[in-house]
Parts: structure tokens; sequence; C-alpha cells
């Protein structure tokens, strides 16, 4: 299936890639801005989020599907650096 | 025609993951406070990516990329709600302010401030099943 | 249980019939399998069995349309200006649960439309949720009950 000469999925891949791009810059102002430290640290758990989501469907652009790989390691990276963010601010609001 | 129909849901679930997407993103930067921050991103961003790594799957189709992604699905799907469940446990620990026009706070004086015990101060008579 | 087993050993059967070894091809294995263990229910027995799968697969499915419903709810309050909103935490109370149903209802919680759980007291029987709209504090705590903490104690525990 074609759109203007080119395959539709890369097409609709190129479009969702830029989506994407938009998300990670409200993503990335709400990470300077944010008021508080836990403010940052969702922001930045929604960066690694969006990033996965990035590689998935470059995966699906290039036609590479060893990138998913990429994907459900920075998937597991981001969830354990958020936990480890969470423990941080509990010790800290601790002290 | 089989063909068609798979491009057809790959361009349909990976427009709606990356829609999602885009959601998560506007709600954790215009909410008011941390707490509505995080139901919009908690939410919103998990499903997002589900459905663009779902589109992975029926676009490569073959066993090993789809074993995978069911993996990253199941994956994403336990720890999201954990992770978000831990930062705002954090955040109200290290006293991150409600909206003011917040108009319920049943968590305030609960937390035991050395040890961080969580007491359900809440009696059940006010269960409303009677 | 021995039926659990014996579908499962059909959904491998199939897959290595069809000689593809995929999730899906497991899926649809077991889908064919519990399809062939109900027509043959007078001779296995065990109704119980299927009423629980039954039982499963109708709250999943109402899970994944929450799922979704949540998400249109979230596009829905970042449309509307803030000064709609009447966001608040409520104390939601419990019946007693070991860690794994604990777990496992605040994650369905947190995915679920309108509410987000903070926190689960020490002793476990409360669980403080966050919630986007909180109209009436009493009725939100018993709909959050009944809608997700009965069905999955009733899959959980019987």
């Amino acid at each position: 299936m074609t759109l203007y000469g080119y395959p539709v999925v890369a097409v609709v891949s190129l479009l969702a890639m830029n989506l994407l791009v938009v998300a990670i810059f409200f993503a990335v102002v709400r990470l300077l801005r944010g008021p508080s430290l836990s403010d940052r640290v969702v922001a930045l758990d929604l960066v690694g989020v969006l990033a996965v989501g990035m590689i998935s469907v470059h995966a699906v652009f290039t036609g590479q599907p060893m990138l998913l790989r990429v994907a459900i390691l920075l998937a597991l990276v981001a969830f354990v650096g958020t936990v480890a963010f969470a423990f941080f601010l509990e010790k800290r609001g601790r002290e | 025609m089989m063909a068609h129909l798979n491009d057809l849901l790959v361009c349909l679930f990976m427009l709606a993951g990356a829609i999602f997407c885009l959601i998560a993103s506007l709600g954790v930067f215009r909410m008011p406070d941390l707490y509505t921050r995080m139901q919009a991103a908690a939410k919103s961003s998990t499903l997002g990516v589900v459905c663009i790594i779902l589109s992975v799957a029926i676009h490569f189709g073959d066993a090993g990329v789809t074993t995978r992604a069911m993996l990253v699905i199941v994956f994403l799907f336990l720890t999201a709600p954990v992770a978000a469940h831990m930062v705002a446990r954090a955040g109200y620990i290290s006293n991150v302010p409600l909206w003011h026009r917040s108009v319920a706070d049943e968590l305030r004086g609960q937390y035991d401030a050395a040890t961080h015990e969580l007491a359900s101060g809440r009696p059940s008579a006010e269960d409303p099943r009677g | 249980m021995r039926l659990f087993l014996g579908n499962l050993l059909l959904a491998f059967v199939w897959s290595l019939m069809i000689a593809e070894f995929s999730v899906a091809s497991l899926i649809m294995g077991f889908a064919f399998g519990f399809l062939l263990l109900w027509l043959f229910q007078p001779l296995v027995g065990g109704s119980s069995y299927f009423g629980k799968v039954r039982q499963i697969v109708r709250f999943s499915l109402f899970l994944a349309k929450e799922i979704v419903r949540a998400n249109l709810h979230v596009a829905w309050h970042v449309i509307t200006p803030s000064s709609f909103f009447k966001p608040g935490i409520i104390a939601v109370p419990l019946e007693p649960q070991t860690d794994f149903e604990a777990t496992l209802l605040a994650n369905i919680l947190t995915l679920t439309p309108g509410s987000f759980s903070v926190d689960i007291s020490t002793d476990r029987r409360v669980l403080y949720v966050h919630v986007m709209d909180v109209e009436n504090a009493e009725r939100t705590r018993w709909e959050l009950k009944e809608q997700y903490e009965t069905p999955l104690l009733e899959i959980l525990r019987s």
C-alpha cells in the first residue's frame, strides 16, 4: 500500500515520530521547570518511556526488528532509574 | 488483501499510540500539581507505548518479535503503575503540596514522621456498604 | 487445576502441530484447547474451571475497556480548563489482602479512569487513592470497591 509513492507505513511512522518529538519537548519543558524534585522525576520517567516508543517507531521505519531489544533494555533501565530516584526522595524526606 | 489489513492495523495502532503519548506529555505539562500530573503520565504513557509496541509486533509478525513484544507489554503494565506509585509516595513524604483547590486530603497526618509507617486512620464504620 | 494443565498441554501441542512457537500460536492453541475441553465437558467434568476462565476473560476485557476510557478521560482533562477540576486524596477501606492481591489492585486502580493509588497503609486496611473528580467521596469509595476489588478478589480467591 503506498501513499504519494511511499509505503504508507513509512509515512505514518514519520508522522508518529514527529508527534513523539513534540511530546518529548513538552516533557522536557516540565523537566526544566518542575517546581519540586518529584515533578522532575515524573518528567524524566516520561521522557524515558517516550524514548522507548521512539525506538519502536524507528524499528518499524527502518525495518530492523533488532531495535526492539534496545527498547526492552531502555524500558528496564528507565524503571530501575525511577525506582532509585523514588528511594532517594523518600530517604531525603526522612532526614 | 491480508497485507493491506496488516498495514492498516499497524498505522492505526502507531498513530493511536503516538497520540496517547502526546496526551500524556501535554497532561504532565499543564496539570496543576504533582498528583494530577502523575495521573496523566501513568495512564496515558503506558497505553501509548503499549499501542506502539503492538504495532511493531503486527508489522514484523514473526515469532521472536511477537514474543519479545508481549514481554515488553506485560512488563510495562506491571511496572509503570508501580513506579508512579513510588514517586507519588515519595513526593507526599517530602511534602509536595496538593493543588490549592483540591477538595479532600484524607492522607494528611497519617504518616509517622520518623518511620514513615502509614496508619489506617479511617474507622470502617464509615464504609457505606453498611 | 488438572484441566488447566491439560489446556496448557493442548496449547503446546497445537503450536507444535502448526510448527510455529510464539505467543500468538500459544494463545490460539489455548483457545482451541478450551473449546475442545468445553465440548467434552461431560467426560472431563470440572465446571468450575470453565466458569473461572470465563470470569477471567470477562474481567480482562472490562479492564481493557476501562484503560482506553481512562485515556479519553485524561484527554478530556487536558483540554478542559483546570478550574473545573476537583481532585483529592480519599481513603478506600480494603478487605484483608495478601501482598500480591494488594499490588494487583493498586496497579489496576492506577490504570483505570480518574483514580491513582498513592499508598497503602502499613496494616493493609486502607488504600489511599488520588481521585480526579471527587463529587461524592462516599460514592467514589463504594464504586472503586464494587467495580474493581470485588471481581478481582472473586477471581483470585475462589
